[in-house]
């Protein structure tokens, strides 16, 4: 299946582009893409612990299951206000 | 403030606009806290601010944060982010919290902006005097509580 991580705030430099496709196996999880993603792209990797992942309706956790065409936005830590 | 106007907008906040609902009769306090683009970061001259976010899911927890912080504190709470570049001297967020009394108004106003730094999707990138631009470190986001 593919999933498209959609990158916010500096995620976007770490990823160097608005969007990435990751190619999983059917049944991963939101922990496995992240993984994914960490052995791509290094600046990540060092951020991965103090990141979240949101689908739709909100932030999901790790072991929230993905389905093909996912879209899961990638948000760094986060320094509004 | 009118409860159907967007809790993210693009621009500096008009911090007047959300003073011109009056309180109710009920109403002895009212606080009104402003976050303002300031021109220092860590001793670094500052001459703007780009704002970044999530823009739905800022805006549904920045509405997230008037319901939860109305129930916690017995106020009437509004909120609200900008997004967009913003230059020194600039209202970034506002937090408008009224209530019968100071000490819960005062509380809501200060849980609610805490919240709003943690708790929401958005991001500063820092334009500096000598022409460079940085993101601003962050705190890994966290759930309204």
């Amino acid at each position: 299946m593919q999933i498209y991580i959609e990158p916010y705030g500096p995620a976007r430099h770490w990823l160097g582009q608005n969007s990435v496709t990751l190619s999983m196996g059917d049944g991963l999880c939101v922990a496995d893409a992240a993984r994914l993603l960490a052995e791509r792209y290094p600046e990540f990797a060092e951020q991965a612990q103090r990141c979240a992942f949101a689908l739709a309706d909100g932030i999901v956790p790790a072991s929230q299951n993905l389905h093909d065409g996912a879209r899961l936005a990638l948000i760094p830590p986060v320094s509004g206000g | 403030m009118a409860a159907e106007m967007p809790r993210l907008r693009e621009g500096a906040l008009d911090v007047a606009h959300f003073l011109a609902d009056a309180p109710s009769a009920g109403d002895g306090a009212e606080v009104l806290f402003s976050g303002t683009v300031r021109n220092l970061h860590e001793g670094r001259a500052v001459t703007a601010i780009r704002y970044h976010a999530h823009a739905a899911l800022a805006e549904q927890r920045l509405r997230e944060i008037e319901t939860e912080g109305a129930a916690k504190f017995n106020v009437t709470l509004r909120v609200a982010h900008a997004v967009g570049l913003l230059h020194v001297g600039d209202s970034s967020v506002v937090v408008l919290a009224r209530s019968g009394h100071r000490g819960e108004t005062f509380e809501a106003a200060r849980w609610a902006i805490d919240t709003i730094k943690c708790a929401v999707p958005v991001w500063k990138e820092e334009h500096y005097a000598d022409g460079s631009v940085v993101f601003q470190d962050g705190v890994p986001i966290e759930t309204i509580a």
